[in-house]
């Protein structure tokens, strides 16, 4: 099937001198959050919400000034509309995506791209054929941390990079949402977490040669808990361990980067910049510790992304994840899943692609 | 075995102190009770002579010499990693024990004859693992044993150092760089906590920070018998002005929970502007007393001396396993 599209997205210079105008597909956790994000930028307009649950498309709707819809198709035949958020089960992510493109409309859609790196290319394909924007989500390279990192890897200061350490932990998620244990529609950790570093880890240090990979995610105790180490070999030498779990009590990330020169290490915990410490708790039905943790150098990555996209949409300038990044960043956790199952090392051809 | 209060006598000969660990080790000893120094030994006169003053002993320019005294019940070697089995069989045939500096050997075969020399002869032959004796590594076994977590699931942990120099980067005598100095300690630790094996390893190694010709930076991926995923990484990443030499860190992943080991995070930080330094310092290090007691002990009451030598010689085996591994790209199955 061809993907023509029925409509034509606006040119940047159009976009540039009026507000872009969203439909945020999918009003879960990363929907809402994503519209309530962006929503009173001058430069954005929340036109459509869209969720199967349509209370919940409502409820975020009233929240946004949006209208809303349980079909996705009602929001894709409005031509105001310029852009999609797709916050949907990543299962859902390809449909969605060739949908929106072959109505005329720039994609911002969540990490990761697909469940599989030929769904990904299929929505690289229709987008590029459609003529529209797609950028991927993975928020974490809108962190202050890491953009700093990848400055001073940039500029040479370490010299050549030995070793790195990424960490990335999160509570058991089941409980909270039970689709994201489905190893097979979702990936587990590996797709949920560990996808963040991979992407990051390729920005930073450039394409992988090698990864060998252990951890739960196909043992019994999937679904309770679910963690993964990853050992990567990259082309240019350097060795990476990449650790996800969600088996820990709170969310935390860490890296550390070891080269020829010198040493960088970031840890959540050391970075939280302000701490509150309650003698008396905030409410007897909070089961939450005393002592909160944050960091307020961190306004919004999630905002961050966005405007990025928006700004790219209204400059014409290609966006900094692009489909390629987000198959690149899949194939690696799906190999990583392999490596997991099949107890042996997968390894890569210079295009990226698994090698035979 | 003593009925009074005062110990039996344990009279040590230090053979080399190549290893700076030997520094530790004869420190620690003294602070025993019923242990004295008898002589110490190193092939370099004046090493040997300012470390017989320091620790208020002789110097004993011939190791033979040394290994046959009568007045000398046990040995501490610390020499480059490839004499140890020499020295370690010489004083095992003339009737010493051995507290034997890791790793055990270079070479499997090596370890295996240490072994049996000792056994053969009737002494202890003890694998100095000190890091088994912090306490805060004792505790971390019993947490694990009385089920805080609940099932333990996965393993991952590190012993990142700076780099050591000197003969430590010459093949010729230590066998191997980073993965032969920095994988034994943690592969001690874990096949002590969960009494297993490790049965398998993928290793990725190589020398990306040092210009030296042993290999400076490791990650291994393993397996063992109980089913634990296990990574460690060895490096030698620290730079040289990092406040201490490095650290063991072990997390423990189980069904209810995190156990996680910092091994040598109980320490001072201390700024000195006179040398321009930033260090940490412990608070304290009963690490290597508490391993050399353990020795003593074994010898005055003749039980088993642990780590024992079978303990070095299987950490030898998951070592050279590892550089199998990253020569040919794939796992390697240990057999024991």
């Amino acid at each position: 099937m061809t993907t023509q599209a029925t409509h034509q997205p606006a040119p940047p210079a159009e976009l540039a001198a009026r507000p872009v105008r969203f439909a945020i597909v999918g009003a879960g956790g990363m929907g809402a959050t994503h519209a309530i994000g962006i929503k009173d930028d001058p430069n954005v307009e929340i036109a459509w919400t869209v969720d199967l649950d349509l209370p919940r498309a409502e409820q975020l709707a009233h929240k946004t000034g949006a209208k809303a819809t349980s079909s996705m198709e009602d929001a894709l035949a409005d031509p105001a509309v310029d852009a999609v958020v797709i916050a949907l089960p990543t299962s859902l992510h390809r449909n969605a995506t060739e949908a929106a493109a072959r109505a005329g409309k720039h994609v911002f859609c969540e990490k990761p791209i697909a469940r599989n790196a030929e769904d990904g290319l299929a929505m690289v394909a229709a987008c590029e054929q459609a003529g529209v924007t797609l950028m991927i989500g993975h928020v974490v390279r809108f962190f202050p941390e890491y953009q700093r990192i990848k400055e001073i890897l940039d500029s040479g200061e370490l010299g050549q990079i030995a070793t790195v350490r990424a960490l990335r932990t999160n509570p058991p998620v089941q409980e909270r949402s039970p689709w994201f244990a489905d190893v097979e529609k979702n990936g587990g950790v590996v797709l949920d977490l560990m996808v963040h570093d991979l992407d990051t880890l390729c920005w930073l240090l450039g394409d992988v040669e090698r990864l060998f990979a252990q951890g739960l995610t196909y043992t019994e105790a999937q679904p309770r808990r679910d963690y993964a180490m990853a050992s990567l070999r990259f082309r240019d030498g350097a060795i990476a361990h990449v650790e996800s779990s969600w088996a820990h009590s709170t969310h935390r990330t860490s890296i550390e980067i070891a080269g020829q020169y010198g040493l960088i290490d970031f840890s959540s915990d050391n970075a939280a910049s302000l701490t509150i410490e309650r003698t008396v708790a905030l409410s007897d039905k909070l089961d939450r510790p005393a002592r909160v943790y944050s960091r307020p150098a961190v306004v919004s990555p999630q905002q961050r992304e966005l405007r990025h996209f928006i700004d790219c949409l209204q400059s014409g300038e290609p966006v900094m994840i692009d489909g390629h990044a987000g198959v690149r960043a899949i194939t690696l956790a799906n190999s990583v899943l392999d490596s997991m199952r099949t107890g042996r090392p997968v390894f890569f051809n210079e295009d990226g692609s698994v090698a035979a | 075995m003593t009925t009074t209060g005062a110990p039996a006598l344990v009279r040590l000969g230090i053979v080399s102190f190549a290893h700076h660990h030997n520094y530790g080790f004869a420190a620690g000893a003294l602070t025993l009770p019923g242990v004295e120094i008898g002589t110490v030994w190193d092939e370099d006169p004046a090493i040997g002579t300012a470390a017989a003053d320091q620790f208020g002993t002789t110097f004993e320019p011939d190791l033979d010499n040394l290994l046959a005294r009568d007045d000398i019940d046990a040995v501490i070697i610390g020499s480059e990693n490839v004499h140890h089995a020499r020295h370690a069989i010489a004083a095992a045939n003339e009737g010493k024990h051995v507290l034997c500096e890791k790793p055990l050997a270079t070479t499997v075969a090596d370890a295996q004859a240490m072994v049996d020399a000792c056994e053969r002869n009737g002494v202890k032959l003890q694998t100095a693992f000190p890091v088994r004796f912090t306490p805060s590594t004792v505790a971390l076994r019993k947490a694990v044993r009385d089920g805080v977590i609940g099932t333990p699931l996965a393993v991952a942990a590190r012993n990142p150092g700076t780099c050591p120099h000197q003969w430590f980067v010459d093949p010729a005598l230590s066998g191997g760089g980073a993965v032969m100095d920095h994988t034994v300690h943690v592969v001690d630790v874990l096949r002590w906590i969960f009494d297993a094996e490790f049965t398998e390893v993928y290793a990725e190694i190589s020398t990306r920070i040092h210009d030296i010709p042993v290999d400076d930076t490791g990650l291994l991926m393993m397996k063992m018998s109980n089913g634990l995923p296990v990574s460690l990484d060895t490096s030698w990443s620290r730079p040289g002005n990092w406040p201490t030499w490095g650290g063991v860190t072990i997390d423990v992943i189980g069904e209810e929970g995190v156990l996680s080991l910092d091994a040598f995070a109980d320490v001072l930080e201390v700024a000195e502007t006179r040398n321009e330094t930033f260090t940490w310092r412990p608070t304290d290090s009963v690490g290597d007393s508490e391993m050399v007691r353990g020795f003593v002990d074994a010898i005055r009451n003749d039980t088993s001396a642990e780590p024992s030598g079978l303990d070095g010689l299987r950490t030898v085996q998951v070592t050279l396993a590892a550089y199998e591994s990253a020569r040919i790209q794939a796992p390697v199955a240990i057999a024991y």
